[in-house]
């Protein structure tokens, strides 16, 4: 597949691949969507992703869709370095001008780069997020993680995200468990975007929210990254969060990148065949 | 005046030893000999032992009556004993399989390899308490002993039983032989860690693991094995038992000038081994796996909570705090140490602890009063 | 005695009827002097040993003890206090214990000593270049009250990933109005590690920080060393525009030597009284301060 590319990337994903368990050329080729199957019948691995590529500009959001065991979340987790990587590169604009690939660091150098340079929004708040302690407080990790040792700084700087994220600031001592859904998002975006960070990865960010509450934290989403020039990419099984946050998307399919495309392209005229049936059973 | 206050604490100290040594000494009972204390509370001094990490019945038996009955006291008596001792030669490696058994028994199988020994245990003794007259419990007990010992019915005596009877095979071997059993056996042979010379802390190697069970309190490793079946903590799975032996192991050294190994006695310990059924995700589902345990003296509980948990631990992999548990919270000594430490002066803790309840009532009432003024 | 037994042990060991300098025997102390350089040589950093089992129990001073008797020579004199009370029944124990196994002398003057070992609290006075400080450590881990697992606890050291920590003293401020930590406040030394300051009281923070004497933490029990070597900084955990507090208590002086310059306890009653908690200090400014 030909990823698209784009002028002065500031994330860039070349090959990159994860296999659960051992694995051949074999394993490879039996597997992926023309196969059907994520599975290596001769060992029983499973591969979860494969020769995905893409590259994201500042300001500008990527989609990845698929349905669940497509991969797409596999990928984002090696990105953020929640999940080792099998095989390929993950580049960043803003590490060594781009040239060092970022999954051959240590993992405590990886573990630095979440504090300001990848951010990560869970589907699920509470891993984002420690649930016993207040929204403040969860902004204030990756602020004192930055060095941050000034407690009105800290005070003035998460009212403001919190306010930006629209959490009411009455809130803001409040323990993250006593939060809705909805709430406990908004401060996870507000957390993400505590040290400015260059790169947003966005995992079903609305998944399990009720729908009007989802649109509410969508509309939020799409105007923070606008404002804050993020580079962003948006996993999601949605077309509709696709639609909204993205304007070119990938595809995946049992662990490959089977389409990429503009947003709008692939949602009036999609050419793969897995792409189709999503598409319109999206639209039904 | 100074130095009257220090000798006040110093007199203190040394009146309330001299109580505890005269009430000891003195008490109006007769006093307890040593081999009294072998010979008539064995399970006791097979405890001592093998938390203190010590072979030797005779000291065991000295720090239990030092220490009247309080074992973990006893314990700590025989540690510190351990400490002042030299280290002049090192044991060359046990062979298990020489286990001279007086005791065996295998809970997997009707009819294993080699005898079910059923020996010396109260597992099916009724629990009912013996209230004998004590003058007539003693005229039975001296009947007996002259019996005994004129038949010379002397566990350590040469057995008279095969050798296959005294060793028998282990199920583990046919469990292999049938290839039922997944074989994490090293040929590397690295040097076991010594836990009384590093601290072992998580993720620790094996050995590390289970000499440090082999020295936990007796409670305590219960308690961890029955916490992680039932309890709060986890689910770990039963074990079906292998082996459970009581018996004989030879201890050699080699010889400074020779190089050869020189027996230099026996000791009596407890072997067990867990048989594990995998079912996880990743493991070998059509294979077994196995635990192992080890102790001095005669305390199955133990030997039994060592080699389910050594399993437990194995197939956790370090997924949750089992192993933390079993390395930082089992040692008796360490403890009860800490608890009991509770009760030193604590007055300068506490003092800023008070301290720091009137700082923030102070900072309530601030702000409550701040709260009022720019309400208004 | 067999032939191959006294052989082994003439080879090996020697006179075995000696009792060693300072109860511990050479290979031992040789330990504990190898983790004491190493946390020297990184101020702060918990070093692992292997804590032999001594005459005290485990939480009731094996560590500092060892620490001492691994730094104590002939030429020594040693004060023991606890809570700052050379008579305190534990650092009586612990002193006597000390002075029969090397036959130096003690003092409960610090200046005249030139080891002290404490339990939670530092001299208000009288320490300098040619002291040694060798405080008793129930609990090393600055960061167990924000983690649990031993792995996440070493990273955390490794990486100088401290801010959970650094939350809780937010999450502490916000909820409090204050910093509530009392005794064993979290301090960074050299910029670097963060330790725990055993429990004193915050009052003896300050003195920790640049110090003239050698200060070494004994844990026995977790079975770690660690040091703040003389003039290191040692800052308490605070930010910037949260002033560290010690404790005060206004008005409150001592009953016996009217001071309000020491680190005071309370004698409850009706009326509290007030008195040094450092008793040499006490004694020695007795009817008033000099």
């Amino acid at each position: 597949m030909n990823p698209i590319t784009t002028p002065e990337w500031v994330l860039k994903v070349d090959g990159l691949g994860k296999v659960f368990g051992p694995f051949t050329d074999e394993s490879i080729a039996k597997t992926g969507s023309d196969r059907g199957t994520s599975k290596d019948p001769a060992t029983g691995s499973i591969v979860a992703a494969w020769d995905v590529s893409f590259e994201v500009a500042a300001g500008e959001a990527l989609g990845v869709v698929g349905e669940s065991g497509s991969g797409k979340s596999t990928v984002m987790r090696c990105i953020a370095g929640d999940q080792s990587t099998s095989v390929g590169s993950v580049f960043l604009r803003t590490i060594d001008g781009g040239n060092t690939n970022i999954l051959n660091m240590s993992a405590s150098a990886r573990r630095q780069l979440r504090i300001d340079q990848i951010a990560v929004v869970y589907q699920d708040p509470a891993e984002g997020l420690d649930l016993r302690v207040t929204a403040g407080g969860n902004i204030a990790a990756p602020l004192t993680a930055a060095g941050l040792r000034n407690f009105g700084a800290i005070r003035h700087r998460a009212s403001e995200l919190l306010s930006r994220t629209e959490v009411p600031l009455n809130r803001m001592d409040d323990v993250v468990r006593s939060f809705s859904g909805g709430m406990r998002q908004r401060v996870q975006l507000a957390k993400a975007l505590a040290n400015r960070p260059p790169i947003v990865l966005l995992d079903e960010p609305t998944t399990g929210l009720d729908a009007s509450v989802a649109a509410g934290v969508l509309d939020l989403i799409r105007g923070l990254l606008e404002e804050f020039g993020l580079a962003a990419v948006v996993v999601s099984h949605d077309f509709s969060v696709i639609e909204m946050l993205t304007t070119r998307c990938i595809v995946m399919n049992h662990g490959r990148v089977v389409e990429s495309a503009l947003t709008d392209q692939l949602l009036e005229d999609p050419h793969h065949p897995y792409s189709q049936k999503l598409v319109s059973a999206a639209r039904s | 005046m100074g130095y009257a206050a220090a000798r006040g604490g110093l007199d203190a100290i040394e009146a309330a030893e001299q109580l505890v040594r005269l009430k000891r000494m003195a008490s109006p009972s007769a006093w307890v000999d040593r081999d009294q204390i072998v010979g008539r509370l064995r399970l006791a001094v097979d405890r001592v032992m093998g938390e203190g990490g010590v072979w030797d019945e005779d000291l065991a038996a000295v720090a239990i009556r030092q220490s009247e009955g309080d074992l973990i006291e006893a314990v700590h008596l025989l540690r510190s004993f351990r400490s002042t001792l030299p280290r002049f030669a090192y044991g060359t490696d046990v062979d298990a399989d020489e286990l001279r058994v007086i005791r065996r028994i295998v809970p997997a199988f009707r009819n294993p390899p080699g005898p079910q020994l059923l020996g010396r245990t109260s597992d099916y003794t009724s629990r009912l308490l013996e209230l004998t007259d004590e003058s007539l419990a003693r005229e039975e007990a001296e009947k007996l002993q002259t019996q005994l010992w004129a038949d010379q019915l002397d566990e350590d005596a040469p057995s008279t039983a095969s050798q296959e009877h005294q060793q028998p095979r282990r199920l583990l071997e046919t469990l292999r032989d049938m290839n039922l059993m997944v074989d994490r056996r090293r040929t590397d042979d690295p040097d076991p860690f010594d836990i009384t010379r590093s601290p072992a802390r998580p993720p620790a190697p094996r050995s590390a693991r289970l000499s440090s069970m082999a020295r936990a309190e007796t409670g305590a490793l219960v308690n961890q094995w029955y916490r992680n079946i039932l309890g709060p903590d986890g689910y770990l799975h039963e074990v079906t038992l292998g082996e459970v032996r009581h018996g004989y192991l030879p201890v050699r050294v080699s010889h400074p000038i020779t190089g050869n190994p020189v027996h230099v006695g026996d000791v009596r310990v407890t072997e067990v081994e867990a048989i594990e059924d995998l079912n996880g995700i990743d493991e070998d589902r059509d294979r077994f796996d196995v635990g192992y345990g080890l102790c001095f003296g005669h305390n199955e509980k133990k030997a039994i909570a060592m080699a389910n948990l050594d399993i437990a631990c194995h197939r956790d992999g370090g997924q949750t705090q089992v192993e933390q548990s079993l390395l930082l919270t089992t040692d008796g000594l360490d403890s009860s140490g800490f608890l009991e430490h509770l009760k030193l002066p604590h007055y300068v803790t506490f003092r800023s602890m008070m301290e720091r309840k009137m700082a923030v009532r102070n900072a309530k009432q601030k702000s409550a009063s701040d709260d009022k003024g720019t309400s208004k | 005695m067999t032939t191959l037994l006294s052989q082994l042990l003439d080879e090996t060991v020697g006179d075995t009827s000696d009792v060693p300098f300072a109860l511990l025997d050479e290979y031992s102390k040789r330990e504990i002097r190898r983790a004491i350089l190493t946390a020297v040589a990184v101020p702060g950093y918990q070093v692992p040993f292997g804590s032999r089992e001594m005459p005290v129990a485990r939480g009731w001073g094996s560590g500092g003890l060892q620490v001492t008797l691994g730094v104590v020579g002939p030429l020594d004199t040693i004060k023991v206090i606890d809570q700052g009370d050379d008579q305190g029944v534990n650092a009586v124990n612990l002193r006597r214990l000390i002075v029969s196994s090397t036959g130096i002398p003690e003092t409960t003057v610090a200046a005249e000593s030139t080891i002290v070992q404490t339990r939670h609290r530092i001299p208000e006075d009288g320490l300098d270049t040619e002291h040694i400080l060798v405080l008793q450590v129930p609990v090393p881990e600055p960061l167990r009250g924000v983690e649990r697992d031993m792995r996440e606890l070493a990273r955390m050291h490794a990486e100088a990933d401290y801010s959970k920590m650094w939350v809780s003293l937010y999450e502490d401020k916000v909820r409090n109005g204050v910093i509530t930590q009392s005794t064993g406040y979290p301090c960074l030394v050299n910029n670097r590690y963060v330790i725990a300051t055993t429990p004193i009281p915050r009052w003896d923070i300050p003195k920790l920080d640049n110090a003239p004497f050698l200060s070494l933490f004994g844990a026995g029990r977790e079975k770690r060393i660690y040091a703040v070597p003389p003039h290191t900084k040692v800052e308490p955990l605070t930010f910037d525009d949260v002033p560290f507090e010690v404790e005060q208590t206004s008005g409150a002086t001592c009953f016996r030597c009217t001071s309000s310059s020491s680190f005071l306890v309370e004698i409850p009653g009706a009326v509290s009284r007030w008195v040094c908690s450092d008793t040499d200090w006490c004694e020695r400014h007795e009817g008033g301060l000099k």
